[in-house]
């Protein structure tokens, strides 16, 4: 650095020598000194430019240079208010808008699970040819436990609620039942405390728990004295072994989802355990050992399975084996439509950009004299384009700033909007990649919309500008402008059609009839206290005494059990007509099975449409019925009368039970049930399950409620009754019937709120832009319109030109854009259950939305067409 | 920079005149006039570099250590700075002269295809 010094202090000394020796050289060829010394300096060349070269040789130039194009830069953002406050705000609703998705995509998807090597734990599926995924048998799961190398190791667990009696007050809570090494295999630390031994995972282990952060604050006052105390869940004391950390098996689901306690996974009923053939709830979750890839453990616990699947060919037949990444478990097809939302918002940014792109056009012609002056006097073409590149990237870190700011709002918005449809949504925020990311996407979108002007002025000629006395050339422009209208409308359009399929969507949902009346119905649980169920007949008396007090309750019109409510799924269970059991239950046609009290079908206003329902009279002391819903009706006796006939359902089959009546069919999966999902439904009567059931079956029950009064002034009545039966009762998962209704469409209302919003935002945008475009041509025509009302043009002619003008951009947009939308409204039809009762090239739609964007449009250019018909011709011709 | 001015004169490919100060310098050290009456003298005054020009060139070759500079006093008793080849910049002489000579040849070939072809 200091030779570097040195050389460019003598640099002066050196140039000057230099000429001094050509003049003496060219005074020795007999020129005359002055004469000599004018023919050395012109040989030697500019001095100041030699200079600068040689010093640019050990500068850093272009950063010397930059810091000057940014203080330019800033110089003229701060003359433009106007120009600068428009596109810093048009930049901030894109770039923010697109911040805050990808703060969405960021927090759900891309950040990686909170374990140790997370990328190694994988859910482990069994699966059929009806589902790609269904809960294991346990006996499967030992089996591979015990055969498998692939896995460093592999633990089962099972998601139960549990109602819990103290210490405190009574209250139901999510547990999970584990097995012994359950977090070790997430490699996960407890706060306090062990996790469970294998000899407490097994069936008469002694009662231990693991609790919540959460729980151990509430009922423990945190205290380190835990371990060793003890807590009821359904009337056994549980011996506190464990302390979790905050969230830490919520696996990024949901953190308020979490477990809030934890038993041993082994000591639950064995008629679950140990039936090959049950699928009931449980989990395989493994971790890879090292080295092992996903490819290669897939391999060999598929064959392991098919061994497997000959030793037990009935339990197990046609059962294969999926190996899946947990994240992809969590994130699920969020992803998915995470992504295509972000492409969504992509458009918005685009558009966003054409606008600022247009908005440097006009002001570009403004100041081609600028450019004009500057390239005569010798700048170079490069630095010129470099310096309106570092405008264009300035202005768009303006509005990345400004939309951070937007971001970290709208951001707080998502997941109370959507949070039922977002996996991890507690995760979304306005972190380090968000801002990466919003940082390249602003300096990527300043120099897009950057480029095109600036390339434009690149192509100027200096002399024409000078002479058309800086009026620029505008033919060039305009075609450019009119190109970026048109891209502008024909995006907004894609969007619009997108929105507008799925607000169609929910439209048509709404209209579906759900098989029931969802009107004045409430839903809720509770946790029959253990004292009153320690025996088959105490329970079932416990539970029909329960459904008495609230049927008491005044402004309750009817009340019943049900195992399962409409809109939740079901009980999917094999199942036979007559007396013949096929050969494998495997086999067997599927069913949705309803255990339900007599009263359930007119509490719900499910329509009966032949024969009766069940009533109290059907119990364990009479002959087993059942009743089928239309669809079952329909499809397994066609042409025939299903009353009378005998049917026997589930994987320890109750039955033959005789068919005693027909009701309309129940929406149970999604007011878009399509004919791939399990539509036959049975109903069976609570008071005939089997004695070996009831004390798993009860607890589950779901008690819906038809009263005309809200939840709010109803529910303390009903806890009143419920507490009158044993103060130690929960009452929990409160909904309004209504509210699992709208609930049911939130994976269409979600996309459909973003893409409305972008598609909003695209609008606005989009004729911002037209009416600016429009306007500036007006502006620029203002002599031609002079003239045009000076010879005698009408008003109306005037008029109709402008809106003529822009009409024909809005036409060609709509044009280009109803292609476009075309094939990328099919990105939505690979959604399964996204799209009901439309197609993606529904005509309605397109044509409502076009007709919008048109309206709207219109309305953008109608400004400035009134303006141009106001021109004064005197005045516009004066303005030369 | 209108294209008018530059139409008659022949500019050097850019680094073409570090390939013509390394050459120079190979025959000794020099000053910085010297070496531009050098390049004049030895290419017939065809190649009319502006004498300037040989500035930068000198000090990026410096920098990239292909040359060296020491004071030395010049014929006529003169302070002047000498500029020195490096063994890095007698490479480097090696280094470009084979590759214009490759692109000399390459450019010759695709100007003159029918000479080479024998027709007249």
């Amino acid at each position: 650095m200091k030779r570097r010094k040195l050389l460019l202090k003598d640099l002066d000394q050196d140039i000057r020598d230099h000429i001094d020796r050509e003049t003496q050289d060219n005074i020795d060829r007999g020129m005359s000194p002055e004469e000599a010394h004018y023919a050395a300096t012109r040989k030697f060349g500019n001095v100041t430019r030699v200079k600068e070269d040689t010093r640019e040789v050990w500068t850093f130039v272009w950063l010397e240079q930059l810091f000057d194009d940014i203080r330019f830069g800033l110089r003229m953002l701060r003359k433009n208010p106007g120009f600068t406050a428009v596109a810093v705000l048009t930049l901030a609703l894109g770039i923010g808008a697109n911040t805050a998705m990808f703060s969405v995509m960021q927090g759900a998807v891309f950040a990686p699970l909170p374990y140790v090597n997370p990328d190694r734990l994988v859910m482990v599926w069994e699966n059929n040819p009806r589902f790609p995924r269904t809960w294991v048998s346990y006996p499967n799961l030992q089996d591979w436990q015990r055969s498998a190398r692939s896995f460093q190791q592999m633990v089962a667990f099972r998601e139960e609620g549990v109602d819990f009696a103290g210490p405190g007050t009574p209250e139901h809570l999510n547990r999970k039942e584990i097995s012994s090494g359950f977090f070790s295999t997430l490699d996960t630390k407890l706060t306090l405390g062990r996790e469970f031994s294998p000899e407490e995972d097994r069936y008469g282990g002694a009662p231990v728990a693991i609790i919540s952060t959460r729980l151990w604050r509430n009922r423990f006052d945190g205290s380190p004295e835990v371990l060793g105390r003890s807590l009821t869940l359904e009337g056994v004391d549980y011996t506190v072994v464990g302390v979790t950390a905050f969230g830490v098996t919520a696996f990024g689901f949901r953190l308020q989802d979490d477990a809030d306690v934890y038993t041993p996974l082994g000591q639950i009923d064995p008629l679950i355990l140990n039936d090959r053939a049950a699928h009931d709830g449980i989990y395989a979750l493994a971790r890879l050992a090292p080295g092992v890839t996903l490819a290669q453990a897939q391999a060999e616990i598929s064959t392991i399975q098919n061994g497997l699947d000959h030793l037990y060919p009935d339990a197990n037949r046609d059962l294969g084996i999926y190996v899946e990444p947990l994240k992809q478990f969590v994130v699920g097809d969020a992803g998915k439509m995470l992504l295509l939302l972000l492409g969504a918002v992509g458009f918005v940014l685009l558009i966003a950009c054409a606008n600022v792109a247009n908005l440097l056009f006009a002001r570009s012609a403004a100041r081609a004299r600028e450019y004009a002056v500057r390239v005569a006097l010798g700048a170079n073409r490069t630095r010129l384009v470099r310096q309106l590149l570092t405008e264009s990237v300035l202005l768009s870190l303006l509005g990345a700033g400004l939309g951070l700011l937007l971001a970290i709002w709208g951001v707080k918005l998502v997941p109370a909007a959507v949070s039922e449809n977002l996996p991890r949504s507690e995760n979304i925020a306005v972190n380090g990649p968000v801002l990466l990311f919003t940082l390249c996407t602003s300096i990527a979108v300043g120099i897009l919309f950057g480029l095109a002007p600036a390339l434009k002025s690149w192509n100027s000629h200096p002399q024409a500008s000078l002479k058309e006395g800086g009026r620029g050339s505008t033919a060039a422009h305009h075609r450019t402008q009119s190109i970026l209208v048109i891209v502008q409308m024909a995006l907004t359009l894609v969007l619009l059609v997108g929105a507008g399929l799925l607000f169609r969507t929910l439209r048509h949902l709404s209209d579906v009839n759900p098989g029931f009346d969802a009107q004045h119905i409430m839903t809720f649980k509770v946790g029959v206290s253990r004292s009153l169920t320690k025996t088959v007949p105490a329970t079932r008396t416990a539970y029909q005494q329960l459904i008495e007090r609230i049927r008491q309750i005044p402004g309750v019109q009817g009340a019943d059990f049900t195992g399962s409510v409409p809109l939740n799924g079901g009980w999917i269970m094999p199942f036979w007509i007559g007396s013949q059991r096929p050969a494998s239950l495997q086999g067997a046609p599927r069913l949705v099975m309803f255990l339900t009290g007599p009263d359930y079908l007119r509490t719900m206003g499910i329509p009966l449409l032949r024969g009766r329902f069940f009533s109290s009279e059907d119990t364990t002391n009479s002959p087993c019925v059942m009743v089928i819903d239309s669809v079952l009706a329909d499809m397994y006796f066609p042409g025939s009368d299903p009353l009378g006939q005998t049917l026997s359902a589930g994987f320890s089959p109750v039955g033959p039970c005789r068919i005693i009546g027909m009701v309309g069919h129940v929406k149970q999966w999604a007011l878009s049930d399509s004919s791939t999902d399990i539509r036959s439904q049975v109903y069976f009567p609570l008071y005939q399950d089997p004695d070996q059931w009831v004390l798993l079956n009860y607890p589950n029950m779901t008690i819906v409620v038809r009263t005309p009064l809200d939840v709010a002034s109803v529910m303390p009545a009903i806890k009143d009754a419920v507490y009158g039966a044993g103060s130690d009762q929960a009452v929990y998962d409160v909904h309004s019937m209504r509210e699992i209704v709208l609930d049911s469409m939130s994976s269409q209302r979600f996309p459909m709120i973003l893409l409305g919003t972008f598609a909003g935002l695209a609008l606005l945008l989009a004729s911002v832009g037209i009416y600016g475009v429009i306007s500036y041509s007006v502006a620029q025509r203002t002599h031609e319109m002079g003239i045009r009302i000076a010879l005698g043009a009408e008003k109306r002619i005037i008029f109709r030109l402008v809106l003529g003008q822009g009409l024909r951009l809005v036409l060609a947009g709509l044009a280009i854009g109803a292609v476009a939308a075309l094939i990328l409204t099919r990105l939505l039809s690979s959604f399964s259950h996204l799209l009901y009762g439309v197609g993606t090239n529904d005509p309605l739609t397109f044509f409502a939305v076009a007709l919008a964007l048109t309206g709207v449009a219109v309305l953008a250019c109608y400004i400035p067409a009134r303006r141009a018909t106001r021109v004064d011709p005197i005045v516009a011709l004066r303005y030369e | 920079m209108s294209t008018k001015e530059h139409i008659d004169r022949i500019e050097l490919l850019q680094g073409t005149l570090d390939l013509l100060i390394l050459r120079t310098l190979l025959l000794g050290p020099a000053h910085g006039h010297a070496i531009a009456k050098a390049i004049e003298f030895n290419s017939d005054d065809v190649l009319q570099v502006e004498q300037g020009s040989l500035y930068p060139a000198l000090h990026r070759l410096i920098k990239r250590k292909w040359i060296s500079v020491e004071a030395g006093t010049s014929e006529n008793n003169r302070r002047a700075k000498f500029y020195r080849l490096t063994a890095k910049g007698r490479k480097q002489l090696t280094l470009e002269t084979s590759k214009w000579d490759k692109l000399a040849g390459a450019i010759a070939r695709i100007l003159r295809p029918r000479r080479q072809e024998g027709r007249p």
